[in-house]
């Protein structure tokens, strides 16, 4: 019990302080190592450091960000989304289905949920007054759809919880598409039914014709098709999620030559971005497989699990404490730190409780997604209200509850139906 | 002083964009790898192991770009209620924790190259690569990041000395989530111009 309560009031007091996620890690790592270990685990530290960092499934996460990197940085992301909004202006609410859908595609692919919602809320905004759109519920839509990327895959936070939790990748991605899929859906459903119920939300009508749709497609179809095959190609067991991610890059770039957009400084740009998030992840990583292996070595673990037999908690209990939790550390932590801070305490007790390993990654990840957009402190409502630079930070808050109002819908659907997240990896095996 | 960081950010940032060349570089390989065992059954073998070794190589450098560039994750929310004075310390105290943590790494990687070097090991794969060669480069990388967190730990105190705070959090303080989407913004506006420019 004691052993516990140190683990989680060093773990609090160091990030509460402020002090590097990664650092912060493995500090709370050493000092339980000196406290309760007999053996010196930081002799570790070097192979760990080694093994992890040159992990070839982990490559697939600076190869996705590159990907999404050149995409955003090369213009066709913008492009794309300027297509959408020619073929989604039918719809009741309009262009705020093309934000839904361009945060969805890109954000699968770019690492960052704030350059995905910058470069989609960039050219968004622009044409947010000139329809007259309801500006709350149309800053909710680009915060909301900007959490949509790490669901559907590929997903970064997939890749990082499947290397934590020793979980299949491609279980996790298929298991990810249907939830994917259904949430996308209840997002614009969402803009429906407020459209429906405020008809003047929807701001006036965007006058197309078919023509003008034609002519958009060369802007559309290439960077769709390549996505198809780089999400195809895994579930088809064609190719490795690195190595998709691989023949993502180099279609990426064979799309910017063909419009001759091809030059040096996109390139470096691109490079110091993934670069960048990448050492940035990786620091994390490091230091929570330094802490999973101390956790483990100490035997919290097997006191967490006794604990929960001790108190007699079901797994429902279990789960709605589980659920809550995040939900309470999501208005103001960081969605990456979060993430990996938690797993090395939630796995294991979630796992004891019998719930799927696969089943509680996709969990976790709508968890995420409502943290990024659940105020005081969601890092999608800060970014969108940055883009915006006029008006108040609230606006985007009312805009973006009733989509964190869906995600507890969807949170609870998969709960009710795990077979929603399971069916998909259990049919494809 | 001046000087010092001038060459440091340089070189971090030549170390950033050489480890993404790598990757970029790794990636063309995997491809040829995916393409040549898709149409014609041929399997070269060891891009991914290569892959590993870019990854493990531009992260390491990444490191030093990344604290240069404030990008390492902190959670500032009791942070950015702290007065001045206090965050200053915060800031000195997280800088100091993470080449803690760095050291371990480092000390311990270098002990993990120091045995490849003894024992001349070679990976066990078709590649058969010596292994000193990623190593080296991966140790070099941990090394430069705490030669930067020093340079910017001095640097820090000296600005603290100076009663200097405004340039201590430009060096070292926590961006807050409006920097970074600021930061970002900036070349998202420009890469928007030009695609408004172009035909």
């Amino acid at each position: 019990m004691t052993m516990t309560l140190v683990a989680v009031a060093l773990l609090l007091l160091l990030l509460g302080s402020s002090i590097p996620v990664a650092a912060g890690m493995a500090l709370t790592g050493l000092i339980l190592q000196h406290l309760y270990s007999p053996l010196p685990l930081s002799v570790m530290m070097g192979e760990l450091a080694w093994s992890t960092m040159t992990s070839p499934i982990l490559a697939a996460v600076p190869f996705y960000i590159l990907f999404g990197e050149i995409l955003l940085r090369s213009g066709i992301a913008e492009r794309m989304y300027a297509a959408m909004m020619q073929w989604l202006s039918w719809l009741p609410g309009g262009l705020m289905h093309a934000n839904i859908g361009a945060c969805g595609l890109f954000g699968s692919v770019s690492g960052s949920s704030v350059a995905t919602a910058v470069t989609v809320g960039v050219v968004a905004l622009d044409e947010m007054k000139k329809y007259r759109y309801h500006e709350p519920l149309y800053l909710g839509t680009l915060a909301a759809g900007g959490t949509l990327g790490i669901l559907i895959p590929p997903s970064i936070n997939m890749i990082v919880y499947g290397v934590m939790t020793e979980t299949s990748v491609p279980q996790l991605y298929l298991a990810g598409f249907l939830p994917g899929a259904i949430l996308t859906v209840l997002f614009s459903l969402t803009v429906l039914a407020i459209c429906w119920w405020r008809p003047a939300y929807g701001g006036t009508r965007i006058k197309t014709d078919w023509p003008s749709r034609i002519r958009c497609l060369p802007d559309l179809l290439p960077p769709l098709g390549l996505l198809m095959i780089v999400v195809g190609a895994i579930f088809l067991g064609i190719a490795t999620a690195t190595e998709s991610a691989a023949v993502g890059i180099v279609g990426a770039l064979a799309i910017v030559a063909w419009r001759r957009r091809l030059n040096w400084r996109m390139l470096k740009e691109s490079f110091e971005g993934t670069v960048r998030t990448t050492a940035m992840v990786l620091a994390i990583l490091v230091g929570a497989l330094f802490l999973n292996v101390v956790i483990t070595t100490i035997g919290l673990t097997q006191q967490i699990g006794k604990l929960i037999l001790a108190w007699q908690l079901t797994p429902t209990q279990v789960l709605l404490a589980v659920v809550l939790i995040y939900l309470v550390l999501g208005t103001f932590m960081e969605e990456m730190s979060m993430m990996v801070g938690t797993i090395p305490i939630t796995f294991p007790i979630m796992k004891q409780a019998g719930f799927d390993p696969v089943w509680y990654g996709i969990l976790i990840v709508l968890l995420v997604q409502t943290a990024m957009i659940t105020p005081p402190f969601g890092i999608n409502l800060f970014v969108i209200h940055g883009i915006r630079g006029r008006g108040q930070v609230h606006d985007v808050m009312n805009g973006s509850l009733p989509f964190v109002a869906t995600l507890v819908l969807m949170i609870a659907l998969i709960c009710i139906w795990p077979g929603i997240v399971l069916w998909a990896p259990q049919t494809f095996r | 002083m001046e000087r010092f960081d001038r060459l440091a950010r340089a070189i971090a940032h030549a170390g950033a964009i050489v480890g993404g060349s790598l990757l970029l570089a790794s990636a063309l390989v995997i491809c040829v790898d995916v393409c040549l065992r898709y149409f014609f059954a041929l399997s070269v073998g060891g891009s991914d192991e290569l892959s590993g070794y870019a990854l493990g190589i531009a992260g390491a450098w990444g490191f030093s770009y990344a604290l240069l560039s404030r990008s390492h994750i902190r959670i500032d929310t009791v942070y950015s209620h702290c007065p001045a004075a206090l965050r200053a310390v915060l800031d000195l105290v997280g800088l100091a924790s993470f080449m803690v943590f760095m050291g371990y790494v480092a000390c311990r990687g270098w002990g993990v190259l120091s045995q490849s070097i003894a024992s001349n090991a070679h990976s066990i794969s078709a590649l058969e690569t010596p292994l000193v060669v990623p190593q080296a480069a991966w140790v070099a990388g941990l090394c430069y990041f705490l030669l930067v967190a020093l340079l910017l730990m001095l640097r820090s105190l000296a600005a603290l000395v100076a009663g200097d705070r405004a340039a201590l959090f430009k060096l070292i303080g926590s961006k807050a989530a409006m920097e970074e989407a600021q930061d970002e913004l900036v070349g998202a506006k420009e890469a928007h111009e030009e695609e408004r420019r172009a035909p």
